[in-house]
């Protein structure tokens, strides 16, 4: 049995201009220990997503299909039933450190809450839980660090903090939406590095949301490529690698900057994400794509194996595309 | 901190005195004086009057000796209307009856304000949101010159609950019309604000990160929505309640409370140059003080302000 299974996975939201669909029937399961990285451009639904899965979803926004988290369904619960899942069993982390942390309340007792509040701690004890987690993301002096403010850490730290915040009640699952996109190269690397060590030390699971391939290429074990709310290509991290089937996923390949390249120019996908507002009739990448066929534009491919845990929606021959 | 409140009261000082030389100038550009009426007084006489309220000095003489008296002995001269009182008389007067009043519009606007913005906020877009949104448009845009007259048919003619003015050494039931009537306007700013920002509150990503970690929506209102919430209003409050307390002139002129309004605006029209300045002083003070204290909230509650 699979730690998460998601089934039919549709997100959309109420607009005043009329219904977008952000999520298209998404279907992954993840096992336990394992890591999964969703990949695609802004708007490809990643997010809304996780969002979904986990009833954080604006209040406009509506999700159906089934998601079964250890054999249960958690998909739209109550808020009482979902707080009991949320950070203690499936913790999240977000993009943007500087603002996904309170400004206004210190981090001590933005991570003692959480522990006071699941777990029943005392404030002195959960005290000391969240200090010894900060140790174990690598802050500095945590006894003292812990006092302060947001906006005392830098990027980095700020990360690390949400990090060992997200794992205070040693969740099964952690959801990390884009945790590296706003900081710098070199404490992105420190940040997968970190998230690679603790998924190990914690035998938690791994979602990892990122349009970054080249996080993708070494943190995780399969990978799953959105667009235009709809799963393109998905298997193992390293079979994709090798041999990517999709012309949206090797559109993304090219687009990688390589060192040992002597263009000047860095290869782009021509053309924008699509208008989630009506929903294509055929393929969503078809207007984008070099190898569009008559049908890519009436009928929507649906996911088809390549190989063993390997599947791709698309209706242009595989020998075709190179 | 303390170098930042020592700072601002050493500020203060200059620019009182800036709003004292202001004020005396502009006093006495306006043609006319205390002591002008339809029926001129002989010129000798008028002389002899001005002379003794020391009128017939330079205007800057004037000022410095009013100064002195109000630092040396916190005198603020007599009255130039009211012969047997002196302006600090008709402050210790006026000033508790208005700062009665004020404090009371102050608890009720914020107390009605503060909750009613903030549950119009958490129920968006539903009948709570649009009843709450309503009331506080409606009471924002009822001057307190129509609503007093409105209460006092109401409350006093139509049902005869309130006495219809008076202040009865401020008992309750005289404080609950002009308190109304002060109040209103700005509960409904202070609703409307604490509604906006608190709207911009709920759309951050800390209070996504707050509800995955699975917290009690009790406690995500209370621990993250709540104060950075306030951080407008209580800019808006400093002004607010020195306006409050400081009063105003229609409601002393509507229910005869007998406020520093009244005085104000009386002394105004009389040329009382004295109780004029005696009034602006306070204010000016007072307005000094509350700004001073609503910077110090500001930086309790943001702690990236630090002085």
């Amino acid at each position: 049995m699979s730690l998460l299974d998601v089934k039919n996975l549709k997100v959309e939201f109420e607009t005043a201009d009329g219904v977008v669909s952000a999520v298209n029937n998404v279907n992954f399961s993840i096992d336990e220990g394992k890591i999964l990285a969703i990949v695609g451009e802004s708007g490809s639904g990643k997010s809304q997503t996780v969002f979904g899965m986990t009833g954080l979803l604006d209040h406009n926004g509506k999700a159906t299909g089934s998601v079964m988290f250890e054999g249960e369904e958690i998909l739209n619960l109550s808020n009482e039933k979902l707080n009991q899942i949320r950070a203690e069993k499936i913790a999240m982390i977000f993009q943007d450190p500087m603002t996904s942390l309170n400004p206004y309340v210190r981090v001590s007792e933005q991570m003692t809450e959480v522990l006071i509040h699941h777990q029943g701690l005392s404030k002195s004890d959960a005290l000391k839980q969240s200090i010894s987690m900060l140790d174990a993301v690598r802050i500095p002096d945590a006894v003292n660090r812990i006092r302060m403010y947001p906006h005392e850490f830098s990027g980095g730290m700020r990360q690390r903090v949400m990090i060992a915040m997200s794992l205070l009640c040693r969740p099964k699952l952690l959801i990390a939406d884009e945790p590296t996109t706003a900081l710098d190269v070199t404490v992105q690397a420190q940040i997968m590095k970190l998230l690679a060590d603790l998924q190990k030390d914690f035998g938690m699971s791994i979602i990892l949301i990122t349009h970054d391939l080249g996080v993708v290429a070494g943190s995780s074990d399969d990978m799953l490529v959105m667009y235009g709310g709809e799963i393109m290509e998905i298997g193992k991290t390293e079979d994709i690698y090798s041999s990517p089937t999709h012309p949206y996923t090797q559109g993304l390949m090219s687009a990688v900057p390589r060192l040992n390249d002597s263009e000047e120019r860095l290869t782009t996908i021509p053309g924008n994400p699509p208008n989630m507002m009506k929903a294509p009739e055929g393929c969503p990448f078809a207007p984008r794509c070099n190898y569009t066929l008559d049908k890519c534009n009436s009928d929507s491919p649906v996911l088809a194996k390549v190989s063993d845990n390997h599947f791709r929606a698309c209706h242009v021959a595989k020998e075709k595309i190179s | 901190m303390i170098n930042y409140i020592i700072k601002r009261i050493g500020i203060a000082i200059p620019t009182l005195l800036i709003l004292i030389a202001v004020s005396f100038y502009l006093m006495h550009a306006a043609p006319g004086g205390p002591f002008t009426s339809e029926r001129p007084l002989p010129a000798q006489v008028l002389a002899n009057i001005e002379a003794k309220y020391g009128l017939d000095q330079p205007i800057w003489r004037q000022m410095i000796n009013y100064l002195w008296g109000v630092i040396t002995e916190f005198d603020f001269g007599p009255s130039y209307k009211y012969h047997d009182r002196t302006v600090n008389e008709i402050i210790g007067h006026g000033f508790p009856i208005t700062l009665k009043y004020g404090f009371w519009s102050f608890i009720v606007a914020v107390g009605v304000g503060i909750p009613l913005g903030a549950i119009a906020a958490i129920r968006k877009n539903t009948w709570i949101d649009y009843l709450a949104v309503g009331v506080s448009i409606g009471a924002q845009v009822l001057p307190n010159f129509v609503m007093a007259p409105l209460l006092i048919i109401v409350f006093t003619l139509w049902l005869d609950w309130l006495p219809g003015g008076g202040w009865n050494g401020g008992a309750w039931q005289y404080l609950v019309m002009p308190v109304i009537a002060l109040s209103t306007s700005y509960m409904a700013s202070i609703a409307r604000i604490t509604r906006s920002s608190m709207l911009e509150v709920l759309n951050t990503n800390y209070i996504r990160t707050a509800r995955s970690k699975g917290l009690p929506t009790k406690v995500i209102f209370f621990r993250h929505v709540l104060k950075p919430s306030l951080l407008p209003v209580i800019s808006y409050l400093g002004p607010a309640f020195v306006g409050l307390i400081t009063g105003s002139v229609l409601i002393d002129i509507y229910f005869s409370t007998g406020g520093m309004g009244y005085f104000f605006v009386n002394a105004a029209f009389n040329r009382d140059y004295s109780v004029m300045m005696g009034i602006t002083i306070v204010v000016g003070s007072l307005t000094i003080l509350f700004s001073l204290i609503a910077d110090l909230l500001y930086a309790w509650i943001d702690p990236k302000i630090r002085y």
